[in-house]
């Protein structure tokens, strides 16, 4: 085991946040590195995203000796934010001193069985196993943060299920991903990864803290109505009764075969429900001519095409509006959607992303769908910042 | 690619509601088919869809739906409440403002109160100071009992006064503990030689157990405590004992004072404890006091965090004790109220700084009585015109010299290095415990106005002893 007693070890837990990253390509080096910065015995909670490269065994078995006894959980990703901004190909994670937050994760193993008896045998336990170390008021100051198994299509179902048995306790979270490979997306908990899982962590905590969630999309004109969708698969085969990706690739201007997932990301759809329009991203042009997609899809919904207004400044806006709510930010958890990491890359604004993300102290990871307050949501920037203890 | 196209897309319309006008004029019935075709298609669609309705049929889209429109409900009403708590905050507001205001007026007539009584112990002061000197000067037969009545009636409205001012000077939180250690004897020894002549007085038994255990706390406020028990069990015990003793507790020492008076019964414990509650039956008897002993007793036992306890069984009678933690260390002044009075002044030189000629004469008059060699001025240049250079062996400044001048603490300092071994009395009609530590850390004692003449008798008799 190893341990070393950082600097800013257990005298001072400060906002009770330490984060860390690793881009050594071995998994044991790599969280050697993290526990060498995170480890100290008042640690009370880990939380890591990483790429898909590792050798997840061995990063799991890492994992667990290092930090044997602390509840760790985590994703694999599409891509990290590091405490420097945009990374790819390391592990980054966040230590949680438990004089400061009190964290309690469960694993959803299976979530097909997943309906409200159960969620809420899940809720009940999550509350009792924080109550006892909790530094806050339980049901004011906590909030659940959910991992999504990314490739599980059952997200909807989930986290509708999850939040009727929340309440008024605020969730959100992200969908693991795989570097764009689409095959294996896992989620970490209780010592090993898994798929076809979600990780609930309930974070119970002393500082301010406020959830959010942000896109920088506005409606055009133009509406595709589904006339024809396999909603188990997550297809939709026709729009306006023509077959999806003919009509899709001919609205952004291309061949069916050119498609790829930046056409995807400029030119989204998205569903509006009341006053508000919420993205349903595309995952890929099928052989079929069918399109597949990130969320749940079904006959006789109107998709609106969307248009991106600038990324950046409606990333800083955002991060104003959260530095208003709860001061200057000890951290944020960002769960940011690989298609807006995409857009970023193709406008090579990446770097100046990197700069806003790194000033407002936010981790996480790129995500294939975000979630928030029970809703499955696409192409957002979702998250949760923390305050300082003073401004609290 | 499988396409199951049978006709070009090129040209056509990609979205609804966007058939331009070219286009609807050149549109050939091939076209029109095609677009019938589509239309159908998406009302067929968007026909299922209303008629599946959004009910929770287990559809993944349905779940999403629902978590938006939840979403959305809580949103509302998540802003009614921020709505509702914001006219709770500003009823708050208001409320507090309104409690402020009463507050800031409570304040400015126990402050009001605070300075009427001061300004009335001044005069108070040297009524009782002449009158003390007028008993011991020879005076007619028929004159003498008069005199001796006129100081007790004097005495009685010093007391109520004194009453007064603390219980206003306590409401307008002025008043501040000085916490010291003292061995608890110091106080009860001289409370229980007084209050046994009280008590004799009134035929009952005064039994004293004392204790030499060191307590820490504000000795003059603490006193006032147990004065009030004494006090009390004086005035409503017909006849019987009284019983002053301590008791060692792990929290501290419990200082009581029991009587075989008719007791308390359970339901006014508490409103005995509020101002101007006295018993109906005893009050005719006794028109002294204004009730306030015990709401000055539990404001004062508050303030120094000590509590006050009552044990009573009507019929057989009451116990009120307080509890003082432990002390760490011996005083270090002696105890001036052990000191023997029997002491002989003679040629004693005593100097008396005041800036009211009214407190000098009386002053003169006292401690000439005494058999002091008194020099009284109101500046220090008068004072030593005065003496014919000799050596001061006590001083008693007053602690307020006048707006402009040094305060008497600071005087009394300069005339010390200038006269070493002189042994100061602050005397102050400020009842803040500041001055008193003061005059403390400065090796010097404090008197209180209204001056009891006892008191400072005692206090020399220990200061000339030395």
């Amino acid at each position: 085991m190893f341990h070393p007693l950082d600097e800013q070890g257990a005298h001072e837990p400060g906002n009770g946040i330490i984060t860390a990253v690793s881009s050594q390509r071995d998994a044991w080096r790599a969280v050697a590195e993290l526990a060498a910065r995170l480890y100290h015995p008042a640690l009370g909670g880990v939380v890591f995203f990483c790429t898909a490269e590792y050798d997840l065994e061995a990063l799991g078995q890492a994992l667990s000796n290092s930090f044997a006894k602390v509840p760790i959980c985590g994703c694999t990703t599409a891509g990290e934010i590091t405490p420097s901004g945009y990374g790819r190909g390391c592990i980054v994670a966040i230590g949680f001193d438990g004089r400061v937050f009190s964290v309690v994760p469960a694993l959803v193993d299976d979530l097909v069985g997943f309906d409200l008896p159960r969620a809420q045998q899940l809720v009940d336990s999550l509350l009792a196993n924080c109550r006892p170390k909790a530094v806050a008021p339980l049901n004011e100051n906590s909030f659940v943060m959910t991992l999504l198994d990314g490739l599980s299509s059952r997200e909807e179902q989930v986290l509708a299920t999850l939040d009727a048995a929340l309440g008024r306790i605020p969730s959100f979270g992200g969908s693991a991903g795989d570097d764009n490979h689409l095959t294996h997306t896992h989620v970490f908990a209780e010592g090993a990864f898994h798929t076809q899982a979600a990780v609930m962590l309930m974070i119970n905590t002393r500082l301010p803290f406020d959830v959010f969630s942000t896109h920088h999309l506005a409606p055009r004109t133009e509406k595709f109505v589904v006339t024809a969708a396999d909603r188990e698969q997550r297809r939709v085969r026709e729009l306006n009764g023509v077959p999806a990706a003919t009509l899709y690739a001919q609205w952004v201007g291309v061949a069916v075969e050119d498609l790829t997932p930046a056409l995807f990301a400029r030119y989204p759809l998205a569903v509006r429900l009341g006053d508000h329009y919420f993205v349903r991203s595309i995952q890929r042009a099928n052989q079929d001519g069918s399109l597949s997609f990130y969320c749940a899809v079904e006959n006789g919904i109107v998709l609106s095409a969307m248009r991106p207004l600038p990324l950046l400044a409606d990333l800083e806006n955002m991060l104003d509006e959260i530095k208003a709510r709860v001061g200057p930010p000890a951290l944020m958890i960002g769960c940011d959607c690989f298609l807006r990491r995409m857009e970023l890359e193709a406008l090579g604004q990446l770097e100046s992303a990197s700069a806003l993300l790194r000033a407002s102290q936010v981790v996480g990871f790129n995500t294939y769908g975000e979630q928030h307050h029970g809703m499955h949501v696409n192409q957002t920037f979702t998250g949760v910042a923390f305050g300082t203890l003073s401004a609290g | 690619m499988v396409c199951t196209l049978t006709r070009p897309l090129r040209g056509w319309p990609l979205a609804l509601f966007q058939l331009d006008d070219e286009y609807d004029q050149n549109a050939d019935p091939q076209a029109l088919v095609e677009e019938n075709r589509r239309l159908r298609k998406v009302c067929q669609a968007l026909i299922e869809r209303v008629e599946s309705g959004s009910a929770a049929n287990g559809a993944p889209y349905a779940a999403f739906e629902h978590a938006v429109l939840l979403a959305e409900q809580v949103r509302e009403r998540t802003d009614a409440l921020h709505r509702a708590l914001d006219e709770l905050n500003q009823v708050n507001a208001q409320l507090r403002e309104a409690h402020a205001e009463a507050q800031a007026a409570n304040q400015s007539k126990s402050k009001f109160l605070a300075a009427v009584s001061h300004d009335l112990l001044q005069p108070l002061n040297a009524a009782r100071l002449f009158t003390s000197a007028l008993e011991t000067h020879a005076l007619p037969q028929d004159a003498q009992p008069l005199v001796g009545r006129i100081g007790r009636s004097l005495k009685d409205v010093e007391s109520l006064l004194g009453t007064l001012v603390d219980m206003s000077r306590l409401d307008a939180g002025v008043l501040q503990a000085d916490k010291a250690p003292f061995s608890v004897d110091t106080l009860l020894d001289a409370l229980a030689e007084e209050y046994r002549q009280v008590a004799g007085v009134r035929g009952l038994a005064l039994h004293y157990v004392g204790s030499s255990v060191v307590v820490e706390s504000d000795l003059s406020l603490l006193a006032r405590i147990i004065r009030n028990f004494l006090s009390n069990a004086v005035r409503y015990t017909p006849q019987g004992r009284i019983l002053l003793g301590c008791r060692r507790r792990p929290n501290g020492l419990e200082i009581m004072v029991a009587d075989t008076g008719p007791g308390i019964a359970e339901q006014q414990r508490e409103r005995i404890f509020q101002e101007f509650q006295r018993d109906a039956l005893t009050s005719q008897q006794h028109s002294r006091g204004l009730g306030l002993g015990l709401a000055i007793v539990d404001r004062i036992s508050t303030m120094l965090a000590h509590p006050v306890t009552l044990v009573s069984t009507p019929g057989q009678g009451a116990c009120f004790s307080v509890t003082v933690p432990y002390g760490q260390h011996a005083p270090r002044l002696p105890g001036p109220v052990t000191a023997r009075l029997e002491t002989d002044f003679s040629r004693q030189v005593v100097w008396v700084i005041d800036d009211d000629p009214t407190i000098l004469e009386g002053m003169q008059a006292l401690l000439g009585q005494w058999g002091c060699r008194v020099r009284a001025a109101g500046t220090v240049t008068a004072l030593e015109a005065a003496s014919d250079g000799e050596r001061p062996q006590v001083l008693l400044v007053d602690y307020q010299l006048g707006q402009r001048r040094e305060n008497g603490l600071t005087l009394a300092k300069r005339l010390e290095r200038r006269y070493p071994g002189l042994a100061t009395v602050v005397i102050t009609a400020n009842h803040d415990a500041e001055i008193s530590r003061q005059a403390r850390e400065a090796g010097m004692h404090c008197l209180l106005k209204p001056l009891k003449p006892l008191r400072l008798r005692m206090l020399l008799t220990s200061l000339l002893a030395q």
